[in-house]
């Protein structure tokens, strides 16, 4: 069998780190969940996540924030950003690489579009 | 002396006496106390010659002379005064008597009767001669009237009174020395008399004498009648009663003046007629009185009727120089001053005084201070004469009686001036009073409780509407009374009885029907201990109960527009709050959908996520009621709050914003009773905006983490809750105008947030303070009592949120 593609999970919500597994897994994806962005630079095997869904307002470094971090590192990896704040989805997140932005809440099909969209990138 | 020679002696018909060799009387016959009605024991102290004739005397001790230079028998004839006061002549023999050593005598004297002697000379035997004889030597004015009421003869006295011959006086009432007032009244008498031999026998009148000057007589007028008991004539005696007079005019006058006093009658009135009383008993003298004001030690106008205005009016309002003329020397040094010759005086040689007083006419001037009862010299009297010299004794003694009333009268109008001027000064202050008590719309009373008796001032009768002549009682003031306000105003009236001190605010509805609210206090008068008497003031507070009410309704509105302006800056985050546990539901929703669409069904699994629906909907709830709640614009109310969980509930619902500001939010709620008294929603209000606040000021932070501390603590009765940031803080000197309502260290925003949040805290009790932090930042503070003490507070305040 072919490996899982593993999603990550970046929120500090834990509402959404609980449902969203949830609903991935029953695609068929792996997940793997962060409660900050700092616990994700903590992560050793982030290149074997195949795209990341990653909340924008977040205590300590933002999720913007930690796309450009990424950005410096050199860690090229396909961004979903959601957020609760529809203003925080700004175009520029976009240009900089994002592959899309979700308000939450979402639908299921605008999820799995983002996230087979993000997987193509690779 | 022997008994049987005494009888020998006492049988002689002559005076006999011994002398010893100095003159002493040793012995007088019973003869000698016959004939001139003494003592023999007054004899032989007083000597002889008081006996005799005043003329004879020289001849007498001329005989004694004689015999003691040759001891030989001398003789001479000599008048000696008989028991009726006749004089008789007498011839003395004194014969020396050496042969009587022990007896200690050396002269005996013999004076034998010699009137027969003389009756050939004089024919002083005749009655008639001897009545006048008697008459002339009368030390009174006797005057015969025939039976038809003319003058017949007028004694040696009334002559030498007088000054006038027999026969100018002759023609009695018409001969100038009747005092013409009194004429008339002489004339009637005298008519009476010779009409029918009555009348009124005594009469008083004034006669001028030599000297021109009247003086009074009193004038007794008897018929004479003879043995057949026809009226031969009318005997006049007149005895002067000048002095008597004299004296019972003074007491008139006193008398009168004292009345004058007594009677409240100006001073300057009274004074005027002290000074013309003076004048009137003593002819002659001009008086004055000069007040000496205590204010600046200068002469006031007093009186002086006899003066010219001119000389009067140079005295008001001078200053008291004593070197000036007598009455400014008296007023100084508190002495009689005499000038009895003022042009020469040198006490005032420099001063225009002396010549003024000689322009009209006075020669001499009389001043004596007069002193208080205190001993202060309230005045001078001054009496003022046209010749020069000292003051009579008559004058002396009309000054020491008049100065005692002068003081009187003058003390007594500066008393009356004082009370005057006390009584303006309550009036007017009275009258203050009472503008205050309108101004400030307080009344004050007196309440008897178990009398039922009110002393209200004028105030108290506006507030209750009562008409001013009515009687005040308890069951009155009952009627006016709000309804609801019944119990608490009957509650204060059973505390009242048993003397407790009452505060209370309630409602009056007078008359008018215009309903006023009112605030009493009243506190026991102690020293009226038998019964609960109460003093105390009222007032209407309605204007402040209105204003308090607008300003009440006003605040809260502001409060609200600020509350709904505090959470508008939160919608994003209020809408990341609802999004977030709606983001949830739907993915669980998906998720189950899918676990339950799979084959086989993940049953156990999908229902997992579905409880996981429930929750987030739950959530999504209490949001949407915490919300709800901030937005409604309810009327305040006080409760108890845990101000805890009103804090709690305000961070989560910010949580999101400080969240989306990367604030780290720490907490450290260490109060253990957390309970204070008031809205809990205003309270929420403050705590958000201060949370706000912080949040605002750290945004600009990037160098250091953005803390946001939230504590509280106890302290002395006091609930602490600080809001600490790690802003940029403020300079000390615009520390107090943080909280001035529009004043913003923010660009953006209208800066009420504080002002508000400062007024909330305020009308809970309680303070709002900011300080800058030692290192970054500012922290906001509220001290809002505790429970226990929020208990205790102004009732007025309570009420005021109640009826809000």
């Amino acid at each position: 069998m072919e490996k899982k593609i593993i999603v990550g999970v970046v929120d500090d919500d834990e509402s959404v780190r609980e449902s969203l597994p949830d609903l991935l897994e029953s695609f068929g994806y792996g997940t793997k969940v962060f409660a900050s962005a700092e616990e994700f630079l903590q992560f050793e095997e982030a290149k074997e996540l195949g795209c990341l869904i990653l909340d924008i307002a977040m205590p300590g470094m933002s999720g913007p924030e930690l796309q450009q971090e990424l950005i410096r590192q050199k860690r090229d990896i396909p961004i979903v950003f959601i957020s609760a704040h529809a203003a925080d989805l700004l175009p520029t997140l976009i240009e900089q690489g994002a592959v899309a932005c979700l308000a939450k809440p979402f639908s299921e099909e605008d999820l799995l579009g983002a996230v087979r969209s993000a997987l193509a990138r690779n | 002396m022997e008994n049987g020679l005494n009888r020998v002696i006492d049988a002689l018909p002559g005076l006999i006496w011994t002398m010893d060799a100095d003159g002493g009387i040793s012995f007088v016959n019973n003869r000698w106390q016959d004939y001139t009605g003494q003592s023999g024991e007054t004899l032989r102290q007083t000597g002889l010659e008081p006996l005799m004739h005043p003329e004879d005397r020289a001849g007498y001790r001329r005989m004694l002379q004689a015999a003691a230079e040759n001891s030989d028998t001398t003789e001479t004839e000599i008048r000696v005064r008989r028991a009726d006061g006749e004089y008789r002549w007498f011839v003395f023999r004194l014969a020396s008597i050496d042969d009587a050593p022990e007896s200690g005598a050396r002269w005996c004297g013999i004076a034998s009767f010699s009137d027969e002697k003389r009756a050939g000379a004089e024919d002083g035997n005749a009655p008639e001669q001897r009545l006048l004889r008697f008459a002339n030597n009368l030390p009174a004015q006797i005057v015969f009237f025939d039976p038809e009421g003319a003058v017949e003869f007028i004694n040696n006295e009334a002559l030498a009174y007088y000054g006038k011959s027999f026969d100018e006086l002759r023609d009695w009432t018409n001969a100038g020395v009747i005092h013409p007032d009194d004429i008339p009244q002489v004339q009637q008498r005298l008519a009476a008399f010779v009409a029918d031999g009555k009348g009124g026998q005594v009469a008083t009148g004034r006669m001028r004498g030599h000297d021109g000057a009247f003086r009074w007589f009193r004038s007794t007028l008897l018929p004479s009648v003879d043995a057949g008991g026809n009226i031969v004539r009318f005997i006049s005696i007149r005895t002067e009663i000048d002095d008597f007079r004299k004296a019972e005019h003074l007491l008139t006058a006193e008398v009168e003046l004292l009345r004058m006093v007594a009677q409240a009658r100006p001073l300057a009135f009274v004074l005027d007629q002290l000074c013309r009383a003076v004048e009137e008993i003593s002819p002659g003298s001009i008086c004055s009185v000069l007040r000496v004001s205590r204010e600046d030690s200068r002469f006031r106008a007093g009186a002086g009727p006899s003066l010219p205005d001119s000389y009067n009016r140079i005295f008001d309002g001078k200053p008291i120089d004593p070197g000036y003329g007598p009455c400014s020397l008296a007023a100084t040094c508190n002495e009689p001053i005499l000038s009895s010759d003022p042009l020469r005086d040198v006490r005032w040689a420099g001063s225009s005084w002396p010549g003024l007083i000689a322009s009209i006419g006075l020669n001499s001037c009389w001043s004596i201070p007069i002193v208080s009862s205190s001993g202060r010299v309230i005045g001078v009297f001054a009496l003022y004469k046209e010749t020069s010299g000292e003051p009579t004794a008559l004058e002396r003694q009309l000054v020491d009686r008049f100065i005692n009333i002068a003081s009187l009268v003058i003390e007594r109008a500066e008393a009356d001036a004082e009370l005057q001027r006390t009584s303006e000064e309550l009036q007017r202050a009275n009258r203050f009073l009472v503008d205050t008590q309108r101004l400030t719309l307080t009344a004050s009373f007196t309440w008897d409780v178990e009398r039922n008796e009110h002393i209200w001032s004028k105030e108290n009768y506006r507030l209750f509407e009562f008409g001013e002549d009515a009687p005040v009682t308890i069951e009155g003031i009952l009627q006016t009374i709000h309804p609801d306000d019944l119990p608490d105003v009957e509650a204060l009236l059973g505390n009242a009885t048993n003397g407790k001190d009452f505060e209370l605010a309630f409602r009056i509805v007078p008359a008018s029907g215009r309903i006023k609210h009112a605030h009493v206090l009243g506190t026991r008068i102690e020293h009226i201990t038998d019964r609960p008497v109460f003093m105390g003031a009222i007032q209407d507070v309605t204007a402040r109960k209105l204003t308090e009410e607008a300003l009440n309704r006003a605040r809260a509105d502001l409060a609200y527009m600020a509350r709904v302006t505090a959470l508008g800056t939160l919608t994003a985050s209020i809408a990341h709050e609802v999004n977030q546990p709606l983001s949830g539901i739907i993915t669980n929703a998906s998720a189950c959908l899918r676990l339950l669409a799979a084959d086989p069904p993940e049953v156990e699994k999908a229902r997992v996520t579905a409880q996981r629906t429930i929750r987030d909907g739950n959530r999504a709830s209490e949001v949407i009621k915490r919300l709800r709640a901030m937005f409604t614009n309810a009327p305040t109310a006080f409760q108890s709050v845990d101000l805890h969980d009103a804090v709690q509930e305000v961070l989560a619902l910010s949580a999101s914003e400080m969240r989306s500001n990367r604030v780290l939010l720490r907490i450290d709620l260490a109060a253990d009773r957390p309970i204070v008294r008031g809205d809990r929603v205003q309270l929420q209000q403050v705590v958000l905006n201060l949370l706000l606040n912080a949040i605002d000021a750290m945004r600009e932070v990037h160098d250091r983490p953005r803390i946001l501390l939230v504590t509280t603590r106890e302290e002395a009765e006091s609930l602490l809750l600080s809001v600490r940031d790690e802003g940029a803080g403020f300079a000390d000197a615009s520390v107090e105008r943080l909280f001035d309502p529009f004043y913003t260290t923010k660009a953006k925003g209208m800066g009420v947030g504080l002002a508000i949040s400062r007024t909330i805290i305020e009308n809970h009790g309680g303070r709002l303070n900011a300080a800058s932090n030692a290192d970054h930042g500012a922290t906001l503070t509220c001290r809002l009592p505790t429970i226990d003490a929020a208990t205790d507070e102004d009732p007025m305040n309570e009420t005021a949120y109640t009826k809000a």
